[in-house]
């Protein structure tokens, strides 16, 4: 029993190991890039082909403080108006979001307004999106979420990847706006810095998988036509899709300098909601997605290996947990000298490597490079983060294995509610 | 198995406490004074926006202006009937 033990202890470190190196590798190659990247910034753009039609869709369900926000950032995106078609699918709102919405798009032609009723709308952002699809005209689509806030010339620094034909999708990075609210929104924000200035960054300069995060980015129009459009059977149609694009044989690039705001949960229950949320799609995607990853024949040998490791994420919370345990049971009830050595890299790993979107020394380094030194100092904070963010990768994972045994349905939406207060840190 | 238990326990009792002081002294110190609690500004071709750096513990904040986005159909209407009201 006590070699059974030692065995899965040493399997789980392993695996937190490669996780560790991964990331470690992430960091670096952001360092080094950032470092080498001498006029880059200063250098113009290159010229930015405005000849592409881009519709730009806007799932909005009860956002009614924040909906007209975005509108009005709609009308002042310098992308010409004549090539941009913006469509508000409004979801079967039961406020004001569809009045809102159709006030807009009487004052500019090119808003338009898509209602779905209560018996057809509510069934979740997949097919609310797939819906503003089948009214699209653009060769290009790109998605916000209502809650966005992007900068004027975001549509020409993500549609200018397309011009290269094996790029799919585009990812922007997404920075939040509430930052200041509250400690919730502080510390979400930090997971934001990893996860995008570093995270993303990384595997986008390393060649490896990118990911779309459901808004702030888009897609090819015949790539999404040729995968059938958002899989409305997953909640993280986001992570799918990402997948899908790959398996096809296109590749999505993450464009750091495309930045949107974006507005928080602040609130624990709602980080919950979200997360959890998140979690069981990913895991999901991980169930679905895994042998295509493996087997593909689209895919080189490190976009595998990043790929399987990236679908496993939401799994290493529950991994370090029981690497904990194990290790803790070991050390009072005799192990190996090998075993003792490792029991103490867990608390270290368990600390330093693991974070629901970007290890914590992520983190740091992405906030220093963003030029936020002071920020750096809650770090240790988000400890707290991912020790809420185990039970609910455990309840996730719980879920998803009973609704595959008992062959249930498991994909119930529940919308992030958005209340505007991120609108006080926007001045003109 | 743990050599010695009661320099163990010695050990976690009095170093826990102090290990944790120093993890999160510099989070405390930042929650209780912030000095960067953002956004981050973000720019585009040019500075679009100006986003106020806000620190929650500014004693003397006054009214905090909040605009409602929801109301600006409703303020449009307002607008579009006050020229109506000229003589």
């Amino acid at each position: 029993m006590l070699e059974v033990l030692e065995a899965l202890f040493l399997i789980l470190t392993a695996v937190m190991i490669i996780y560790i190196i991964r990331h470690y590798i992430f960091t670096f190659a952001v360092l080094r890039r950032t470092k080498s990247k001498t006029t880059l910034d200063s250098a113009p753009s290159p010229k930015l082909e405005h000849s592409s039609i881009v519709t730009v869709l806007i799932p909005a369900r009860d956002e009614e403080k924040v909906i007209g926000r975005l509108l009005q950032r709609m009308t002042e995106l310098t992308y010409p108006k004549e090539k941009m078609q913006v469509i508000v699918i409004n979801d079967a709102s039961s406020d004001e979001t569809g009045n809102i919405a159709e006030e807009y798009s009487r004052r500019y032609s090119f808003i338009e307004v898509l209602h779905r009723d209560k018996i057809i709308g509510g069934k979740g952002k997949s097919a609310a999106m797939n819906s503003g699809f089948q009214h699209s005209r653009g060769e290009i689509i790109i998605c916000f979420d209502a809650d966005y806030y992007p900068q004027k010339d975001i549509l020409e620094k993500l549609v200018r990847e397309f011009a290269d034909r094996q790029v799919g999708a585009v990812q922007g990075r997404v920075v939040v706006l509430n930052e200041p609210e509250n400690i919730v929104t502080r510390l979400v924000a930090l997971e934001r810095i990893g996860g995008y200035r570093v995270d993303q960054e990384a595997r986008g300069n390393l060649g490896l998988i990118a990911q779309f995060g459901g808004t702030v980015g888009g897609f090819r129009r015949d790539v999404l036509e040729s995968l059938g459009g958002w899989d409305e059977s997953i909640l993280a149609e986001d992570t799918d899709l990402t997948f899908r694009v790959y398996l096809a044989g296109y590749k999505l690039r993450y464009v750091g300098d495309a930045e949107c705001y974006e507005e928080a949960v602040d609130n624990l229950k709602a980080y919950w909601t979200q997360r959890y949320r998140w979690a069981l799609g990913h895991m999901d995607c991980c169930y679905r997605h895994s042998v295509n990853v493996f087997l593909s024949k689209n895919l080189r040998t490190k976009e595998k290996l990043d790929g399987l490791l990236l679908l496993n994420v939401y799994f290493m919370p529950l991994i370090a947990l029981l690497a904990f345990v194990v290790g803790v049971f070991l050390i009072f009830f005799g192990s190996s000298f090998i075993v003792g050595v490792l029991w103490f890299s867990v608390p270290v790993s368990f600390y330093s490597f693991v974070g629901n979107f970007a290890p914590f020394f992520e983190v740091s380094i992405g906030a220093h490079l963003d030029g936020r030194t002071r920020t750096q100092w809650l770090v240790p904070l988000l400890i707290f983060t991912f020790l809420f963010n185990v039970p609910i990768c455990m309840k996730a994972f719980l879920n998803l294995l009973a609704s595959k045994i008992l062959r249930r349905d498991h994909n119930v939406w529940v919308k992030t509610r958005h209340l505007g207060n991120g609108n006080r840190y926007i001045g003109n | 198995m743990i050599p010695n238990l009661t320099q163990t326990i010695l050990i976690l009792v009095l170093g826990t406490p102090l290990l944790i002081l120093i993890v999160f002294l510099p989070a405390l110190i930042e929650l209780r004074k912030p000095k960067d609690c953002g956004p981050r500004m973000i720019l585009g071709k040019m500075p679009e926006f100006y986003v106020q750096p806000r620190v929650v513990a500014i004693a003397n904040i006054e009214e905090e202006i909040k605009f409602d986005y929801s109301l600006l159909p409703r303020l449009l209407k307002v607008i579009e009937v006050l020229p109506s009201l000229e003589i």
